[in-house]
């Protein structure tokens, strides 16, 4: 992402803390040992632009060096200390490894200053063109149009490009595979505007996803290198889940408790994001910086509530874990489309080439590099093959099927059908009702003959 | 007048009765009258069968009919609660799977000087003499010199040679030495390659070494592949000296490859790496190999999520011969599989971000009587070498390595040694590369049988892997990371890190969804009769108990009339007989012509009772007939009861 304006005295402020800390950790050779920085809060000086804000660097939570004590000397780790608003219960997050730790800890930090941004500023205004990311594009042998791209901010990677982001344009539907017929793209990767310290790699994410999907970079991107033609090709794999008894899933999301932040159809990654970011502000009184906020939350700042982080660290531990239920909230979706990507990669600009496709891009795009050649990469995405593959689920035995073993099973051993099961009931009614009339007319014999026991020994006496 | 309702109402029962049977309703009536209406053939045999004996057999049958479809049906229906039911135990958490990660390099070479510094003396000589490449100008001449002088021990073994396609001639490059080629030659490489200009092909030759006469030349099209291929030949003679203990040593340890480690969001370092020696990548390191009885698991898809590791790769301690390319080595599998790194790992690149994001699969074959695999391997008469779970290659590698230890006597370096074995060398085994040739050679070609012997294994695990790649560190984060990267390394390292020394993996789930294939037997045994009941019901309304009761009617029934027909006419005979001896009756043949019947006299007699009441004459007549009296009444009713047994008994009834 690049630097905004607004909170670029905050950036560089950080940068600064930053440096002493590396400095301090790094570059004086002490041995390990436990130090507490004063709780001291500077007031960032020169922020006069920003007075509405008054947002200052807390140094609360410094990077420590601490030794391990359980497996000797050889182990030191690097972390920072978390405490809840009391200042009990306090944790460190430490690292086995400076690098993640410096570069989580900055990462704290900057979105504590990225949480001070306005939602509500139009960010393209204040963010480049897509000319000054995409030098060309074409798609089937012909250049784009300026209508074909939506651009949206992404907290991790600023501004991004959607290019057919509704499918619904007949310009972008596929006729032929093969790289000729793809989209091919001139992109430009400067590290020169790079944070150095929230990420370490340098070059472009590149998604491929579904229409009306949320692209979750940061998850599934697929890295480009700058310098570097790298050659896409897809194939589009269909899953279709068969939902009900068969395993739980969800045809577009409106029957999961867990109200979507992305207004985009639904997925599950879409759908976790929501239900933590739902949980985040009910805890913590306010919104992770890397997912949209719900209604009428803000995000989180260490001046406004002091102890997110370590509310946001205990709660991150317990989705992991699965001790919080977003992983039953959330179900699979019962369609889904994936694509299978397969790359190859070539230098480009090739030695000789190179010069020329400079001179091209700097009269047309206003590019002004000068000899650095790893700031500029091709991506062709083409289709590999038109055709899909579709994995449905199917039920092992339908009712139907059931249904009809059964009649079968039953004509098999028995030679009769459903009429002679009713056949069969009927002589159980039958039986029942003859056996109670049985028993009624025996109960009915015995009292008459207790009646009259005397008429039968008078007739015999007649006869006799 | 108690009595007058409670038997009116009897009355109405009885008349609004569903009892649809005879007036007579008590129970052994009604059950008669169900019994011979119903279509359920079994029921009806029973009231109809006659005999204790055979209405025993009759009640057994039909009610193991019902029992069976009791049985049957219960199948049916708990496969179809079953079925449905499995799927839906998915927990959303997938295991991680094991991840192997190796040195490209196998041994650090400065601590492999000592063993390898004649071979690699040898073939840098071996270089400048083919090729006029040399290192330190001044002291290659000198050593070229040394060279001619000293015998070399490498080139005596295995002679490199130039071959002189057409002419059947080579030249060795060592002593400069013309000869001819006898044996066969290989070429290794396509011929399509090398079929523009032959005149510089180098090989080098193996020699049976009880018949110098039987050679067989290995050619290559390119010198570089020859010579690696030479010097590989050499080094695994060399490294099968040197013991286990000894060999871990020289390889890298965990602090020396992995810089820092990532998994789950969580810190991991070196403890939950198990190491696992491989015999030609040296030291590998694997992440969550289960050994402690824990398997890790993932809460979600994504890059975060996965490991994430630093790879510290000292290009500067490689070994120039035996590898050409820097980076390290990876493979994803699973707890139980052997790692075959060799054969299908994932190289990944210094100075660059690898992210491989995996796609997990798991299929399931049927055994036996479906296909042609196996569950546990245990059915295959091929020892597994490798204490891991069975699968195809480790069957071919420990039937090859078995066929290696029976024919040359020794077992090959790469694989795991049987027991009792040890790994070939030339000061033991003279004869084995020649051995081993020609053993690969009939393996490649399937007449070694492992091919046929080994199969598929039934069930495996597969996880697709899609990488890309991205630069790393980028130039403004370059800086501030190698620094403290440096620093995490320690002390011992004094030297800042270079960016071609480091590279840095991820490997992540790309998303929890499982897919897993299995097979179900198409027709199963309750199935199968299920479709034989619905054909027979279809087309004939009939069953199993139908089928029995045709078996009975049409075998048992028909035979015994027959049988008992026979019986009598046995019995007639016997008696005739008898007769016959005491001089008494008359001959058979007069028989028919004796009666009243007899179509000669039948006008002059008086009408009988047979002839005036058109009876049906008794044919056959068993018995001798008297000669007729003036009314042969006595005669016909005797011939009657003879006749009719079943008729009179079913009178009697």
């Amino acid at each position: 992402p690049g630097r905004f304006e607004l909170v670029s005295e905050h950036l560089v402020q950080l940068d600064r803390m930053a440096e002493e800390s590396i400095t301090f950790l790094y570059g004086i050779n002490t041995s390990a040992r436990l130090f507490h920085m004063n709780d001291r809060n500077i007031h960032v000086q020169g922020l006069s632009n920003l007075s509405r804000s008054g947002f200052k660097l807390s140094q609360n939570f410094s990077l420590l060096r601490m030794s391990d004590l359980r497996s000797g000397k050889k182990h030191s780790s690097v972390g920072f200390r978390l405490c809840n608003s009391t200042g009990g219960n306090c944790f460190y997050k430490t690292y086995s490894s400076g690098m993640d730790a410096i570069l989580e800890w900055y990462r704290f930090h900057y979105m504590n200053i990225m949480s001070q941004l306005p939602v509500i500023i139009n960010i393209s205004q204040h963010e480049e063109q897509i000319e000054d990311m995409v030098y060309s594009c074409q798609y089937d042998g012909e250049p784009c149009r300026p209508s074909d791209y939506v651009h949206f901010h992404h907290p991790v990677f600023g501004s991004c490009y959607t290019f057919n982001s509704k499918g619904t344009d007949p310009f972008w539907t596929a006729t032929k595979p093969g790289i000729p017929y793809g989209l091919s793209l001139i992109l430009r990767a400067e590290q020169k505007d790079h944070i150095p310290l929230l990420s370490t790699v340098a070059g472009v994410k590149v998604m491929i996803h579904n229409h009306n999907q949320t692209p979750f970079l940061e998850h599934e991107g697929f890295d480009i290198r700058p310098g570097i033609a790298t050659t896409i090709g897809i194939q589009q794999d269909e899953v279709n889940r068969l939902g009900g008894n068969y395993g739980k899933c969800t045809t577009n999301g409106d029957d999961v408790d867990v109200k979507l932040l992305y207004n985009n159809s639904y997925t599950l990654q879409a759908c976790l994001h929501s239900c933590f970011q739902h949980i985040m502000v009910q805890e913590c009184g306010c919104g992770y910086y890397y997912y949209p906020l719900p209604a009428g939350a803000q995000y989180c700042d260490y001046n406004k509530q002091p102890a997110w982080g370590h509310c946001f660290y205990q709660l991150y531990n317990r989705l992991r874990n699965h001790h919080l239920n977003c992983f039953d909230q959330c179900p699979k979706p019962c369609r889904e489309s994936l694509y299978k990507v397969s790359a190859g990669t070539a230098k480009w600009p090739s030695a000789k080439s190179q010069d020329w496709v400079r001179q091209a891009l700097r009269h047309q795009n206003g590019y002004n590099s000068t000899s650095n050649r790893k700031d500029i990469a091709k991506v062709t995405i083409f289709y590999q093959q038109l055709n899909y593959q579709a994995v449905n689920e199917s039920p092992l035995l339908s009712e139907n099927l059931l249904l009809s073993s059964m009649g079968s099973q039953w004509s098999l051993w028995f030679g009769s059908s459903v009429l002679s099961v009713v056949e069969m009931f009927e002589l159980l009614v039958d039986t029942l009702v003859l056996s109670l009339l049985f028993c009624y007319q025996r109960l009915r014999a015995k009292k008459t003959l207790r009646v009259s026991p005397t008429i039968p020994s008078v007739s015999l006496a007649l006869e006799n | 007048a108690a009595t007058a309702p409670g038997k009116k109402i009897t009355a109405r029962l009885k008349r609004t009765l569903p009892v649809r049977g005879p007036q007579a309703p008590t129970l052994s009536e009604l059950m008669r009258w169900y019994c011979l209406n119903t279509n359920t053939h079994g029921c009806r045999r029973i009231v109809v069968s006659r005999g204790r004996l055979r209405r025993l057999l009759w009640i057994l049958l039909t009610l193991s009919a019902v029992g069976l479809i009791l049985w049957q049906c219960a199948e049916l229906l708990m496969n179809y609660y079953s079925a449905s039911v499995s799927v839906t135990v998915q927990f959303q958490k997938l295991p991680f799977p094991a991840v192997t990660i190796c040195n490209i390099n196998p041994y650090k070479y400065s601590a492999m000087k000592e063993y390898l510094s004649e071979l690699d003396k040898e073939t840098k000589k071996a270089l400048e003499t083919f090729y006029g490449f040399s290192e330190g100008k001044s002291k290659v001449r000198r050593s070229v010199d040394e060279w001619n002088s000293t015998e070399s021990d490498f080139f005596q073994q295995i002679p490199l040679l130039k071959v002189e396609d057409f002419s059947r001639t080579a030249t060795d490059l060592h002593s400069g030495q013309k000869r001819k080629i006898e044996g066969s030659v290989f070429h290794k490489d396509s011929s399509i390659v090398n079929s523009g200009d032959s005149n510089d092909i180098i090989g080098f030759q193996l020699c049976d070494a009880n018949n110098s006469s039987d050679c067989a030349l290995y050619t290559f099209s390119s010198g570089v592949n020859a010579i690696q291929e030479w010097y590989k030949l050499h080094y695994m003679n060399i490294m099968a000296q040197i013991p286990l203990e000894t060999k871990e040593k020289l390889s890298y340890s965990a602090d020396d490859l992995l810089l820092t480690c990532f998994f789950d969001g969580l810190s991991c370092d070196k403890r939950h790496f198990t190491r696992f020696h491989h015999p030609l990548h040296g030291n590998c390191y694997t992440f969550n190999s289960g050994e402690n009885g824990t398997i890790l698991s993932t809460s979600t898809g994504g890059s975060e999520y996965g490991l994430q590791v630093v790879l510290y790769i000292d290009e500067a301690d490689y070994n120039p011969f035996l590898v050409t390319s820097t980076g390290a080595k990876i493979i994803v599998h699973d707890q139980n599989e052997y790692p075959f790194i060799e054969d299908i790992g994932t190289e990944i690149e210094t100075a660059a971000a690898t992210s491989i994001g995996m796609h997990f699969t798991r299929s399931r074959k049927l055994s036996k009587p479906y296909s042609d695999c196996t569950e546990t391997g245990a059915d295959i008469p091929v020892e597994n070498l490798y204490n891991k779970s069975y699968s195809l290659q480790i069957c071919l590698h420990s039937c090859f390595q078995k066929a290696m230890v029976h024919s040359c006597g020794c077992a090959q370096y790469a694989q795991p040694l049987p027991a009792g074995a040890e790994y070939c060398n030339y000061k033991k085994n003279p004869n084995w590369m020649y051995c081993y040739y020609r053993l690969h050679e009939k393996f490649v070609k399937e007449q070694l049988g492992c091919q046929q012997i080994c199969k598929d294994a039934c069930s495996f695990k597969e996880w697709a892997l899609t990488t890309s790649i991205a630069q790393w560190p980028s130039t403004v984060s370059e800086d501030w990371m190698l620094r403290v990267l440096s620093w995490d390394k320690g002390q011992k390292l004094n030297k800042k890190l270079n960016k071609t020394d480091l590279a840095n993996l991820m490997v992540f789930y790309k998303d929890l969804n499982e897919r897993f294939i299995s097979e179900n037997p198409a027709n199963t045994l309750v199935i199968l009769l299920s479709n034989f009941g619905g054909q027979l019901g279809l087309w004939m309304s009939c069953s199993v108990v139908c089928v029995i009761e045709i078996v009975e009617v049409f075998f048992i029934d028909s035979l015994s009339i027959v049988m008992r027909r026979q019986w009598q006419k046995a019995k007639k005979w016997w008696n005739d007989r008898k007769q016959g001896s005491s001089g008494k009756a008359p001959q058979a043949s007069d028989v028919e012509r004796q009666g009243h019947d007899n179509p000669v006299c039948i006008d002059e007699d008086l009408p009988t009772f047979t002839t005036a009441l058109r009876l049906p004459l008794p044919q056959d007549s068993p018995l001798p007939r008297t000669p007729p009296p003036n009314y042969s009444t006595l005669r016909l009713e005797t011939a009657f009861t003879e006749q009719l047994p079943d008729t009179l008994e079913l009178g009697q009834h």
